[in-house]
């Protein structure tokens, strides 16, 4: 019985189908319409997938209980490497991400996502007893922080907007408590919004609205915190008075209003103009098709264009005329669902839910709670680059340059995934030894 | 089961499998809704983006005079030369320009600036000149290997062979505006289209035009081509001939005749409403708008004030001055106001109110009846038949039967009305009530009364017909560019019928004639070739008293004849800012003599022994 089980065998022939239908389209992605192969980044492909392979069953060979005495080494490991990458990294699309010795280069930044999960469940579960403290959940935002700071820098929004749900979902199986989690929730959102918002509306409607000012001019910002933070004074005059529950509710309500305002007002500090004209793009692409829409509108005509059964291996006219950008990397969905069509849409998805759904039973049934941890976190990177990637290519999410784990071209994406499954199958091999 | 360790919340890991599993069919279902339900509008979509069509230009069809022989307009061949940017290697991109600049005889900055970097890339062709000649083009062809990236293609161009006056009449065609595409987008124009911009190239632009073909490619997204498509391919029709009612001998007679004085001369058929000639100087050579420099021409022609591209015949507007006085005697015959034999005294001057209107003789006329009141254009003869016997309602109500006041429906576009003045149209205007000095004025074509050229043509008509006027027309047939078959023949169309007396008529006719015979225009129409009837008008110009005098002739010939289809109506108009004066009469003389006598205006010119314009 345990023999027939030493392996969780649907999670691992999920993922091997995952890259080879990547490298299948890889492959789709590198042929012109004629015929011609201008590209041999599948061939690099498979050899990223065996080395990958080979790492994951290394991997299998350790208790994944001694990684967590390596974690804190490889915490701080990797946040150096990415203090170096900043220093003299190589520049790819703008952001300083590459580290890299001749031809071949990593991004450290997607295995940091590997350590700072070890490290997070490390502590999290040295702090088993006082997991509803303030402080614990603090400082284990601040191990997440750093290493977003550091990448936010280079910049790469995208890769930095991973560790967020790595964050919470973690913290949320531990057993942090909700209205810490849901306050940073609620107050990353409205960030969100108050920063994107007037923008948008200036994009789209040329005119400014009175409710613009009140969040973006910084006059009315400070009138704004005064006016909340004198409301506040006086709530938490009347919790320490009349001690009443609601009191309590009126200030975490002002401090994420506070905090969202704050924080809105640093990310039009930090953020580029091109990533606010996509985040607005997201919300219409008919803003401006033929520039920063260009690619969701092309991604979109080619996701539909495919119908039910697609155009076809090898046929899609979207990709082969080359309308379809960064097929290979960010939009290698667009051309899966083109050339097999719905069909072949449902199967990816499908598979990533094999994958996902086996990976939270490998949790539940998890020997220790390290294992639970870092499996939840594995879990959240994958669905969120699902989620985000795909949502990308079918139109519903922001182009945010995140790859689709297993599929997209890239050695260090697919490894960071392999060495996630490998974690997985770690903890579900050793779910028995006690 | 087991249960998961001390500090795993399992609740929250369920929750968090519900949440991928809803996620999941979320987006199952909104990726069904795009590629099982929507995906005929994408599939659409993907093909409209992949598809070009590339129009292949229609030939433009040709214009001749109304004999048909030799055109008037034709297409010359002619190449425009392309770069397709992305078949030019880079390394030789600096040579292959400055060599092409050098046998195109362009800049090599001019092609730098139409091929700017960001279209290094694309294989959609870009032209960097046209108008290019055959020789040059084998002077390429040639040299083909030195010029990677280069192609040429035909691209006629519109050559105008006779240049002159008849630029008005025939127009000139360009590329279609912004403001034009957006009225005739759905008529099947694109941005690309040429377009007549003025006369006939413009009136008749949707017969010349044809229609163009269509090429269809498909293409990847840097317009290469990638399949072959040309199955699809719908080739050109080509626009059809114009055969006009010009006489291109009456035409050149009479562009000679009128010689370089600012003014405009119509020749009629009034049987049919033909335009015969149709002339008006200053021109402009619309062959220079095919050319390098055609902006400045443009911009030179659009600011000469002596305005070049105003069409006098069809554009203008004066005061018909004594050439009313035709009307003015029709009115008095049909409406029996004054008897034949009843004469006025004409002393030179007339008082009226506080004022003394003067005749333009100053000695006076004497004793004068109707006929010898036309004959010598007496002013105070007509004075007293417009306050006295007429009245105001009465002239404007026949200035109108005569065709005054709206537009003849002539096919070329942008014809004035002119303005047929009345007591209702002063006081709306002005805010002033008409006075008797206003019926005055109108009674010897003064005042606000305006006509143009073409109106005063069909008021002479009107009396020829007896009663009756066709609608002046350029456009004689339709023929079909290949075999020369006649497609559509343009008919006379009756512009106004009039319930005035044909005896009436009869009798202007014979008054009309008694001008020439015995009266103002005697000593000026010489020609022994045709008998003339007419009637001579000499305007006041501006409101000022400039001393400056335009010079009308309203005439017909012959006089009297059994086959109406002989008769021909020139009306002259010559413009007050020229040294001679009375020259529209002295022109309509040599217009005459050379159509009658069947003689070019040199030979019209010595048969009349008109010795002061001989070289």
């Amino acid at each position: 019985m345990r023999n027939r089980l030493f392996f969780d065998f649907p999670l691992l022939i999920s993922t091997a189908s995952l890259m080879i239908i990547g490298i299948l389209f890889i492959y789709s992605s590198g042929v012109t319409s004629d015929g011609w192969v201008f590209s041999n980044e599948y061939i690099k492909q498979i050899i990223w997938a065996f080395l990958g392979l080979g790492i994951l069953t290394a991997l299998l060979f350790f208790d994944y209980n001694r990684y967590r005495d390596l974690s804190s080494s490889l915490y701080i490991g990797f946040i150096l490497l990415l203090v170096i990458t900043l220093l003299i990294g190589k520049r790819v699309n703008g952001a300083r991400s590459w580290l890299g010795v001749f031809d071949f280069g990593i991004q450290p930044s997607e295995f940091t996502k590997i350590a700072t999960m070890l490290f997070l469940a490390h502590f999290l579960e040295s702090r088993k007893n006082s997991i509803q403290k303030l402080s614990t959940f603090s400082i284990s935002l601040g191990i997440v922080m750093l290493p977003v700071l550091l990448i936010l820098i280079q910049p790469d929004m995208g890769t930095a907007l991973v560790y967020l749900p790595i964050f919470f979902v973690m913290t949320l199986v531990a057993g942090a408590r909700l209205r810490y989690i849901l306050f940073l929730f609620i107050a990353g959102m409205l960030t969100i919004f108050m920063s994107i918002f007037p923008a948008y509306t200036e994009m789209l409607l040329h005119r400014d609205l009175v409710f613009n000012d009140i969040i973006s001019n910084p006059q009315y910002i400070m009138i704004d915190i005064v006016a909340l933070s004198i409301i506040g004074i006086i709530a938490f005059i009347g919790y320490r008075w009349l001690k009443k529950g609601y009191y309590y509710w009126i200030i975490y309500s002002l401090l994420i209003l506070i905090s969202s305002l704050l924080g809105s007002v640093l990310v039009r500090m930090v953020l580029k103009d091109y990533q606010m004209t996509r985040l607005i793009v997201f919300l219409d692409p008919g803003v401006d098709p033929q520039g920063a829409g260009w690619n969701v509108i092309q991604s979109i005509t080619a996701v539909g264009s495919g119908g039910f059964s697609g155009k076809g291996f090898l046929q899609g006219t979207q990709s082969h005329y080359r309308f379809l950008p960064q097929q290979s990397t960010d939009f290698i969905f667009s051309i899966i669902a083109e050339e097999w069509g719905f069909l072949g849409s449902i199967i990816i998805l499908l598979l990533y839910g094999i994958i996902l759904i086996r990976g939270m039973f490998i949790l539940l049934h998890s020997k220790d709670t390290f294992g639970v941890y870092v499996g939840s976190g594995i879990v959240a990177m994958i669905f969120f680059h699902v989620i985000i990637n795909i949502g990308m290519a079918i139109g519903i999410m922001p182009v945010t340059g995140i790859p689709l784990m297993f599929l997209s071209y890239g050695g260090s994406s697919l490894w960071t995934g392999l060495i996630g499954v490998g974690l997985l199958l770690n903890i579900h091999l050793r779910r028995y030894s006690y | 089961m087991r249960t998961a360790p001390v500090g795993v919340w399992q609740g929250r890991i369920i929750f968090i499998i519900v949440l991928v599993i809803v996620t999941f069919l979320g987006y199952g279902t909104y990726i069904f809704s795009l590629q099982v339900i929507n995906a005929t509008e994408y599939q659409q979509k993907a093909q409209r983006v992949a598809r070009r069509v590339i129009p292949i230009p229609a030939q433009r069809g040709e214009i001749y005079d109304r004999y048909a022989e030799v055109p008037l307009v034709m297409n010359i061949p002619s190449f425009a030369v392309d770069i397709i940017p992305a078949e030019v290697p880079d390394a030789d991109r600096n040579r292959v320009y400055s060599d092409l600049a050098e046998i195109l005889g362009i800049q090599t900055e001019d092609i730098r600036k139409s091929i700017p970097q960001r279209y290094h890339h694309l294989y959609q062709p870009v032209e960097v000149k046209s108008g290019v000649t055959f020789g040059t083009i084998t002077e390429l062809a040639e040299r083909i290997n030195d010029f990677p990236g280069v192609t040429w293609h035909n691209k006629p161009i519109r050559k105008y062979l006779e240049i002159g006056p008849i630029s008005h009449i025939l127009g000139y065609v360009g590329r279609i505006t912004t403001e034009e595409l957006q009225i005739l987008y759905n008529k099947g124009y694109d941005i690309n289209s040429a377009l007549g911009k003025s006369g006939i190239e413009k009136q008749y632009d949707e017969i010349l035009r044809g229609k163009d073909g269509e090429r269809y490619r498909t293409v990847d997204v840097r317009g290469r081509s990638v399949v072959d498509s040309s199955s699809l391919d719908v080739p050109p029709v080509n626009g059809k001939n114009l055969v006009l009612t010009i006489d291109s001998r009456i035409q050149a007679l009479s562009e000679k005749a009128l010689g370089e004085r600012i003014g405009s001369v119509v020749v009629l058929k009034p049987a049919t409403g033909e335009i015969l000639a149709l002339v008006s100087y200053p021109w402009f050579d619309p062959n220079q708008f095919y050319t390098d420099k055609a902006k400045e021409v443009f911009t030179k022609l659009s600011l000469d004030p002596s305005f070049p591209f105003l069409n006098r015949a069809i554009q203008s507007s004066y005061a018909p001055a004594s050439t009313f006085k035709v009307i003015m005697t029709t009115a008095v015959l049909e409406e029996e106001v004054f008897p034949l034999n009843k004469r006025v005294t004409c002393t030179g001057e007339l008082p009226y109110g506080d004022r003394i209107f003067h005749c333009h003789r100053k000695a006076g006329h004497g004793s004068l009846n109707l006929a010898e009141g036309l004959a010598e254009s007496c002013n105070i003869f007509f004075w007293t038949m417009g306050s006295e016997y007429l009245g105001v309602e009465r002239i404007t109500e026949y200035a109108r039967r005569f065709g005054l006041g709206v537009r003849s429906g002539i096919d070329i576009p942008g014809e004035i009305k002119g303005l047929v003045p009345s007591p209702q149209w002063k006081e709306i205007q002005y805010n002033v009530k008409w006075v008797g000095g206003d019926t005055m004025n109108i009674s010897i074509g003064q005042g606000d009364l305006l006509v143009s050229p073409i109106q005063m043509a069909n008021m002479v008509a009107m009396v020829v017909n007896s009663g009756i006027t066709f609608v002046p027309h350029i456009l004689k047939e339709v023929r079909d560019p290949v075999s020369g078959e006649v497609l559509e023949t343009v008919e006379p169309k009756v512009l106004q019928t009039s319930s005035i007396r044909k005896e009436t008529f009869k009798t202007v006719q014979d008054y009309m004639r008694g001008v020439v015979s015995n009266g103002t225009a005697r000593v000026v129409i010489t020609t022994k070739a045709v008998d003339v009837a007419a009637k001579t008008g000499t305007g006041e110009v501006g409101r000022n008293q400039t001393e400056q005098w335009s010079s009308w002739f309203a005439s017909y010939a012959p006089y009297k004849t059994d086959d109406p289809d002989e008769q021909v109506v020139v009306a002259v108009n010559v413009e007050g800012t020229n040294e001679w004066e009375w020259w529209a009469p002295k022109a309509a003389n040599i217009i005459f003599q050379g159509i009658f006598a069947n003689q070019t205006y040199e030979e019209a010119v010595d048969a009349l022994n008109l010795w002061y314009l001989r070289n």
